[in-house]
């Protein structure tokens, strides 16, 4: 055993990424272009990023599939880039954060004219327990809506569903009443997909909860924080929701369908609605644009959450960031050096650096008509490739400040009124948001068993709308989400909660 | 000879044989005719039709595109170089350590054997080969994605049981010929060894072309990537992205037309290495002869 | 030859011994020295901590593996799995490698060979995306044509009946064509003046299979099925997790998606590595198991 280990130890010749040298700033950032390219480091993006920050910008691209293996053999490194995208509080991400990876930037980002954030919620949200590890990046708050087939609802004569009872009713006419015409009972009212992810991961099954009143993840009863499944609105949702898969008002492969088939299924009318975030829409649109340009603005049409059975409006929320932008404290190892770290990235964060990042060039990717960006013809390679590095280069923009770019849209009227439908409708949406309270806060047994214990959830629910259980063994079930752990994890986190509040 | 190929039986036998063998052949072959399909489609084509081998109009964007800039072009000739170069290196390292081993009184090998077999299944893992790989001052280089994975333990013990086989009185007449046993092993090993040369040679390059894991962990600069790297960021990147909550909303995901040219354009070239391969199949019938 | 001394012995194989070299060192360098990398298994490893940094807990994990109620279950499903692959998917490659070499028509043959290999190059994503393609309920080609034939409606998606063997048929498409390789390389290696004397016996084409062809392949077959048997709790991750669902979970999940979940989504470095950790020392004892047996029956084996 001692060769290897000789072998391993680090020397002391070793330089790792020159943590003196304040002219260059090493990033990590994950790879998400749509496209396969990196940016070059002689493309325009890169060379504009590096004009306004005034720093040589030595970029580590990491395809965003593997972020997260490229992550942890990193962290083990010991040659950890100055700054790094961490795209939310993984485990990994927190142990490192607690055990001093990363600089503690509470109350530290207020300095900043960009930095500081605009919504203290959302920073409260991005931190662990209250400690902020990261420079979040904002996102939208309020996002999801429910798409409905536009010539299906004109065709049977109905409007756009406001009320889950609406809902239902829509979705038993787009089922029984042959929407498409075609003499035939093929079509059903609702498409669900296979859902990947666990509990209280943005599934149509977790917002039509939310609507009936639900805790989004996480609620506050009786002054004790519980989860979301123990609460009789959960159940009523998802007896409602088996109702309507009893009925065909569903597809009846919700368990199995194919998640990237989804659009499909609108698009080639076997099902007439979608509950998921509102930019679905554009994707929707964008496709029945390719087939016919003349008649596309007929098949879709969105509204935002919906009202419960109680008449009052529970809106879904997102989380408002995605993950956020870390920096090591072995790389910058002074507070002077974070603090030209920090005056960087509110660079970024300022309005000049936000429409580089989000837009690109005025006058040669894209042309401003009205305050919004419109892209230039992404089919001229040239432009295309900026477009594509304006998307990686995204990835770097914080906008905790607010969001100063301009909205990108595609060319089209269109696409321009059904963008300001949505700004219009989430908006009224905040309002009623329920937010999860426990979002910022992190327990030692949810980082070690919560995503299997959630899994225990979201299967039973499956089954339960499958008809596979009845409501007894769902119960059961949420008991076993306890007796597993789940406990430790309810009381850990009302201890957290309770120092938060205070 | 001519008995049994003309005995009605023997024809019932190899027609049956032929029609299976071509129905799975064209069960294999329809997925990847519809991608190469779908590469030429209109993106509502790919969400309307489920399966064609044909598209309905034929566009060429995609390829357009892939070519237009010089990055995809670029690591093509990058992963052939290194799949080249590496397959050399791995094959000759493999081969030249399988023939001592095939060897029954070489003093030392159960000890060496037992110590590769015993890499089949244990593994450090992915961090403490990162370290080396930095230790040894590789990160950034070809020569990470190469010698790393130089010996494949499996292949090994093919090449060895290979070599087990050949008898060994052929060597020992050569030697007492006069030929040195690195001669040996060179003027009469080798030669006969063309089947398994070339299987390895295919299985290594293979490897080494689809490796994704190397590139991802130990090259930084992304002018350095190989074509994996690409397919596998236009075609998984969107689907993981996909993961719920998780979906960003300045992400437009890749569309399907260019993940499929992708696949092609990645597939093709080393799909071309079998065919070119097969005929050292047959060759190695001469062996045969030798043997007997 | 007789066991000669050492020292002869040295002298005799000095040439292959230094041949032997850079293999050695590869293997001391990148398969021996990070080896060091399974200590993890018995620390609350933390990557940023390091191996020197995080706190040793000796068998923690593996008590909590096997005292976890989820361990009976994946266990078992790792295990069915394993079985079924050794008795459907081993033998495929063997089988259609025996009838190309029967094909006679070569261009024919080889062109399907060159056909029957493409899979392989396919990712599991495309594999799983024809899979939910032909098998969709109500509306798959495949799942039509059943549903007529039986006059049932099939669920092979959700059904955890259809999952083993779906897994099984998705193996079977993608790998026998690349699995094929190495018999038809040995195959290429069988003499070929054996099939004439056998001829001229007049055996018949079975026959000649049988004592002939089989023979002649037969230490690679052995070969492979102990090379096999040291991944026998290993599965295809990407295979398994893009085709479980809710409703199949319970036969779907093995080692290799159990440990995704705790390894990646829940950073437990340590508890994965020790799941591995067990699964390569099962997979040691049955290659010196399978070895063994093999040995026993009269064959040479791996060593």
């Amino acid at each position: 055993m001692a060769l290897p280990l000789a072998l391993v130890s680090c020397g002391s010749d070793e330089t790792p990424a020159d943590p003196a040298d304040l002219g260059t700033l090493t990033l990590m950032i994950p790879l998400l272009s749509g496209d396969a390219a990196a940016p070059a480091v002689d493309s325009d993006m890169h060379k504009a990023v590096e004009a306004l920050t005034g720093k040589k910008l030595q970029i580590t691209w990491v395809p965003n599939s593997n972020y997260g293996d490229r992550m942890n053999v990193t962290l083990a490194s010991d040659d950890l880039p100055e700054v790094m995208v961490v795209q939310g509080k993984l485990p990994a991400f927190v142990q490192s954060a607690e055990a001093g990876a990363f600089w503690n930037l509470t109350g530290k980002l207020d300095a900043y004219p960009n930095l500081k954030t605009e919504n203290k919620q959302i920073e409260l949200n991005s931190s662990i327990n209250g400690q902020v590890y990261g420079v979040y990046r904002r996102r939208d708050p309020m996002r999801a809506a429910v798409i409905v087939r536009k010539d299906w609802l004109a065709k049977l004569g109905l409007k756009m569903p406001q009320t889950v009872d609406d809902l239902y009713n829509v979705a038993k006419a787009f089922t029984e009443n042959d929407p498409d015409g075609n003499g035939k009972k093929d079509t059903y009212g609702l498409i669900v997909p296979k859902w990947p992810g666990v509990y209280a991961t943005a599934s149509p099954y977790d917002v039509i909860e939310t609507w009936y009143g639900a805790p989004n993840g996480w609620g506050e009863r009786n002054g004790k924080l519980v989860p979301g499944f123990d609460t009789p609105e959960f159940l009523e949702a998802n007896r409602f929701v088996k109702k309507m898969v009893t009925e065909g008002l569903i597809n009846p492969d919700f368990a199995t369908l194919d998640s990237a088939k989804w659009d499909q299924q609108f698009f080639t009318g076997k099902g007439g609605i979608i509950v998921d975030v509102s930019s679905r829409a554009g994707v929707l649109t964008r496709l029945f644009k390719e087939k016919d340009a003349a008649t596309y603005a007929n098949f879709v049409d969105l509204t935002g959450n919906l009202t419960g059975p109680s008449g009052k409006k529970n809106s879904y929320p997102t989380v408002g960031f995605n993950g956020f932008l870390s920096i090591s404290k072995q790389s910058v190892p002074t507070e002077a050096e974070l603090k030209d770290v920090l005056t960087v990235l509110d660079k970024l964060s300022s309005k000049e650096g936000q429409i580089l990042l989000n837009n690109g060039f005025e006058g040669k990717n894209f042309t401003v008509q009205d305050g919004y960006a419109l892209g230039k013809d992404a089919t001229v390679p040239a432009i295309k490739t900026i477009t594509n590095d304006v998307m990686s280069f995204a990835q770097l923009g914080t906008a905790s400040n607010g969001y100063v770019a301009y909205v990108s849209l595609p060319a089209g009227q269109f696409e321009r009124q059904q963008y300001e439908q949505r700004v219009k409708f989430h908006k009224a949406d905040e309002a009623s948001a329920i937010h999860n309270p426990a979002q910022a806060i992190v327990s030692k047994t949810q980082v070690a068993k919560g995503a299997q214990l959630d899994q225990i959830i979201a299967d039973a629910r499956i089954k339960f709308l499958a008809g596979q259980i009845n409501e007894a063994v769902l119960k059961a079930e949420i008991q076993r989400w306890y007796t597993q752990g789940g406990q430790d994890i309810v009381n850990e986190m009302n201890e957290q909660y309770a120092k938060i509040k205070k | 000879m001519a008995v049994n190929r003309n005995t009605p039986a023997g024809r019932v036998f190899d027609a049956v044989n032929t029609l299976v063998l071509v129905a799975v052949g064209v069960v294999m072959l329809l997925p990847f005719i519809y991608v190469t399909a779908g590469s030429f489609a209109r993106e509502s084509e790919l969400a309307e039709r489920s399966f064609f081998l044909w598209p309905r109009d034929v566009v060429t964007d995609t390829y357009e595109y892939i070519f237009a800039t010089n990055t995809f072009l670029r690591s093509l000739i990058i992963t052939v170089l290194v799949t080249a170069v590496g397959m050399v290196i791995q094959v000759l390292l493999t081969f030249t350590m399988a023939y001592p081993l095939a060897r029954r009184h070489l003093p030392g090998r159960n000890l060496l054997l037992g110590m590769v077999v015993l890499t089949l299944v244990f593994s450090g893992g992915l961090i403490p080969t990162y370290l080396i790989v930095r230790e040894l001052g590789m990160l950034d280089s070809y020569w990470a994605l190469i010698l790393p994975l130089a010996i494949n333990p499996f292949f090994l013990i093919l090449v060895k049981n290979f070599f087990q086989e050949l008898p060994e009185e052929l060597q020992e007449a050569a030697q007492i010929d006069g030929c040195t046993e690195l001669g040996v092993f060179w003027r009469i090993v080798l030669p006969l060894s063309k089947p398994i040369l070339a299987t390895m040679g295919l299985f290594y390059a293979v490897a080494i072309w689809n490796d994704f894991m190397s590139p991802l962990l130990y090259i930084d600069d992304s002018t350095k990537w190989t074509l994996q790297m690409f397919v596998r960021q236009v075609t998984v990147s969107s689907d993981m992205a996909n993961t719920v909550g998780q979906l960003d909303p300045n992400y437009i995901p890749p569309e399907q037309g260019l993940k499929f040219a992708v696949i092609v354009i990645a597939t093709l070239p080393i799909l071309l290495l079998y065919p070119f391969l097969q005929r050292h199949f047959a060759k190695g019938i001469l062996l045969g002869s030798v043997k007997g | 030859m007789g066991k000669a001394r050492l020292s002869t012995r040295l002298i005799r194989y000095r040439w292959l011994l230094v041949l032997l070299l850079p293999g050695l060192a590869y293997f001391v360098v990148f398969k021996y020295a990070p080896m060091y990398g399974v200590t993890i298994a018995f620390q609350d490893y933390l990557p940023f901590l390091g191996f020197d940094g995080s706190p040793w807990v000796g068998f923690k994990h593996f008590e909590t593996l096997f005292s976890s109620p989820d361990f009976p279950r994946v266990l078992g499903n790792t295990l069915i799995l394993a079985l079924l692959n050794a008795v459907f998917v081993f033998p495929a490659p063997i089988v259609v490698a025996l009838m190309l070499n029967e094909l006679r028509v070569s261009i024919l043959k080889r062109a399907i060979q060159s056909a029957i290999y493409i899979p392989y190059f396919l990712s599991w994503t495309i594999v799983a995306a024809l899979t939910y393609l032909l098998f969709a309920l109500d509306t798959g080609p495949i799942t039509v044509l059943m549903n007529d034939l039986f006059g049932e409606r099939f669920d092979f998606l959700a059904d955890p009946d259809w999952f083993r063997p779906l897994v099984i048929l998705q193996t079977l498409w993608k790998e026998v064509g690349w699995g094929t390789i190495i018999y038809l390389a040995a195959l290429a290696g069988v003499d070929s003046n054996l099939y004439e004397a056998a001829r001229i016996d007049g055996a018949s084409r079975w026959k000649q299979m049988w004592h002939v062809t089989l023979p002649g392949i037969r230490s690679t077959i052995i070969v492979m099925a102990i090379l096999q048997a040291g991944n026998l709790l290993d599965s295809k991750f990407e295979q398994i997790y893009l085709l479980t669902n809710s409703l199949n979970r319970s036969v779907a999940e093995v080692f290799d998606t159990y440990v995704y979940f705790l390894g990646i989504t829940q950073g437990a470095y340590s508890y994965s590595t020790a799941v591995g950790l067990f699964k390569a020392v099962v997979g040691v004892a049955l290659i010196y198991g399978v070895n063994w047996l093999a040995r026993r029956f009269g064959h040479s084996g791996l060593f």
